[in-house]
């Protein structure tokens, strides 16, 4: 019987894994269509948008796992196995954001304005450098902490695979106790933490805020990497709820977990809210032309006013209204759906953010079946990396160990 | 008719507590609280209270509050009519803070009375049929029972392996 759901799974699963290809098969043609268009910065933009959201998923939701493991939380559970997984998209964004420089030309509409000053930090080979190595350290470092954390919970009697016998490998040549693994941990999950907030900074100042290069807000930073771990906890949550949904009770994740994990991804729509707040209140007190018309174009003139309340509603006051009650947390399907949502709130807000500098005079909100085709196809690339990361390390997930 | 006898069982375990609780409810004697020196999930569970009002409190408090800080903001505004800054006399987004904290404010004190009057507190009389040794390390299942079922529930009480007191019977019904 056993054995038979086994095979069920792995034909369920590679079934799943086919359904993914293709739907970044179907991504890829649309992108390399809309390169061929005439419109070709459409098909850019639609990129950048979805390399920054599903960059900012896989980075915060394993900044869940760091934060859980710095601040000795026991109430994540399996959560935190979980979010790990998302490191294995670290790699593909990477190499994302390299192809990112092929469509230079069409995604920084700064590259032949009179910057007054401000080329020195905004042109082309500086801008690549700094980000690259950023994305370099922090990924580095988020290896590094998961190098640790894995080596507590790997089976060491199963080497299989070429990956996981080079890690065994690398831990038996340097044998730890587990004492000093959680001290190293700490180490690289502190460094990781403070990675996250200075790259994602940068990320957000010079991929978002500099594509109007003549606004400032100094807390932009800050608000992209505030949003950054408000959609890890998201897709943690439907990846969670995913598997909840999939194993029952063998999985291990408690309605507990739904509810406390449900907390925090509140709490954090409050905070997002917040730094949105903060930033149009000091915009708007001062009302200085240079800050104000960033704002005025994106709230108040059509046709992006609309798609500014949609976002505002989507990812605000909707999630806070409906947060508020404490069983809707604890029900998996429903926090899904809720979470999907959200996110595909942010993707809006993403083009909220771009749009206007990417589309000039755009007299209806810049959005086709192609952004969406091509948003699917970088939804394949992240549950194919997932799925790659548990099929390698089974029993890092507690979920999938009973099975 | 003749007084109650109220008999406690302490006992020094929480799951034997739990049990003795689960037992009680389906007996004919009468179930009337534990005194527990923690706060304790199993117990809580295992007394199926009702869902507590205290929550509904906070909301109304927040939404009184939420009205009430922009009805202040907007109110004071219109009485200066002055124009700061070029904003409108009534400014929506700087009224915020001010709607905001109170919002916080009417929840804390929507939630404070809620506390005060669903648990009935200040409560003058909880030392009656108490046993001092519930804030140490035993916790206390009290239960009521005719004079003629005392020894019955001494012998339950004994048998899920409490240590059982006999309180002296009070005239005035007991504070639950």
């Amino acid at each position: 019987m056993i054995e038979n759901d086994t095979k069920t799974m792995q034909i369920n699963q590679t079934k799943a894994s086919w359904v993914f290809f293709a739907l970044i098969a179907i991504g890829v043609a649309t992108f390399v269509i809309g390169l061929a268009s005439s419109h070709p910065e459409r098909a850019w933009q639609a990129y950048l948008i979805n390399f920054l959201l599903w960059s900012a998923i896989a980075q915060g939701a394993v900044l869940f796992s760091a934060v859980m493991h710095m601040t000795n939380a026991r109430w994540s559970g399996p959560l935190s196995g979980l979010s790990e997984s998302f490191a294995a998209f670290f790699p593909i964004s990477y190499i994302l954001f390299l192809v990112l420089f092929l469509g230079r030309a069409h995604i920084f509409p700064w590259l032949h304005e009179d910057l007054h000053g401000k080329e020195v930090w905004l042109n082309i080979p500086f801008l690549f450098t700094r980000d690259c190595i950023g994305l370099l350290i922090l990924y580095m470092l988020g290896f590094g902490y998961l190098f640790n954390a894995l080596q507590l919970k790997l089976d060491p009697s199963q080497p299989k695979g070429k990956l996981r016998r080079s890690i065994f490998e690398a831990w038996q040549r340097n044998h730890r106790k587990p004492e000093d693994i959680k001290r190293r941990m700490t180490i690289w999950g502190g460094l990781y933490i403070l990675a996250f907030a200075l790259v994602l900074c940068l990320i957000g100042f010079d991929l978002v805020m500099s594509m109007d290069p003549h606004w400032i807000s100094t807390l932009f930073g800050a608000y992209h990497f505030v949003k950054s771990f408000f959609i890890g906890l998201g897709a943690l949550i439907i990846l969670a709820a995913i598997i909840r949904i999939r194993q029952g009770e063998a999985s291990g994740i408690k309605a507990n977990h739904f509810h406390d994990v449900g907390k925090l991804f509140f709490g954090f729509c409050l905070l997002w809210a917040d730094f949105f707040y903060v930033q149009l209140m000091v915009i708007y007190y001062g009302n200085i032309p240079e800050e104000t018309h960033y704002v005025i174009v994106r709230t108040m003139l059509a046709p992006w006013n609309k798609l500014a309340w949609t976002v505002f509603i989507v990812c605000f006051i909707g999630p806070f209204f409906i947060l508020l009650n404490q069983r809707i947390k604890t029900k998996p399907v429903l926090m899904l759906i809720i979470c999907s949502i959200v996110i595909v709130g942010i993707w809006l807000e993403h083009l909220l953010l771009l749009g206007p500098a990417l589309s000039h005079e755009a007299q209806s909100i810049p959005l086709s079946l192609s952004d969406g085709l091509i948003s699917l196809g970088f939804l394949g690339l992240m549950a194919i990396a997932i799925g790659y990361f548990m099929k390698v390390f089974p029993e890092a997930v507690p979920a999938t160990e009973s099975n | 008719m003749p007084p109650k006898r109220h008999i406690m069982g302490l006992f020094k375990s929480e799951d034997k507590v739990v049990s003795a609780i689960n037992e009680l409810k389906q007996s004919s004697y009468q179930f009337i609280r534990v005194n527990t020196p923690i706060p304790s999930h199993k117990i809580m569970d295992a007394l199926q209270l009702k869902r507590s009002w205290v929550g509904w409190f906070t909301l109304c408090g927040g939404i009184l509050g939420f009205i009430g800080g922009f009805a202040l903001a907007i109110f004071t505004a219109t009485r200066w009519n002055l124009i700061v800054s070029g904003k409108p006399i009534i400014a929506i987004i700087p009224f915020v803070v001010v709607g905001f904290e109170v919002t916080i404010l009417g929840s804390v004190f929507g939630n404070v009375i809620g506390l005060l009057t669903q648990t009935r507190l200040p409560s003058f009389r909880w030392f009656k049929y108490y046993d001092p040794r519930c804030s140490g390390e035993h916790f206390g299942v009290l239960a009521a029972c005719e004079a003629m079922q005392e020894d019955g529930l001494k012998d339950f009480f004994q048998k899920q392996g409490a240590e059982v007191r006999v309180f002296e019977t009070i005239r005035e019904s007991p504070q639950l």
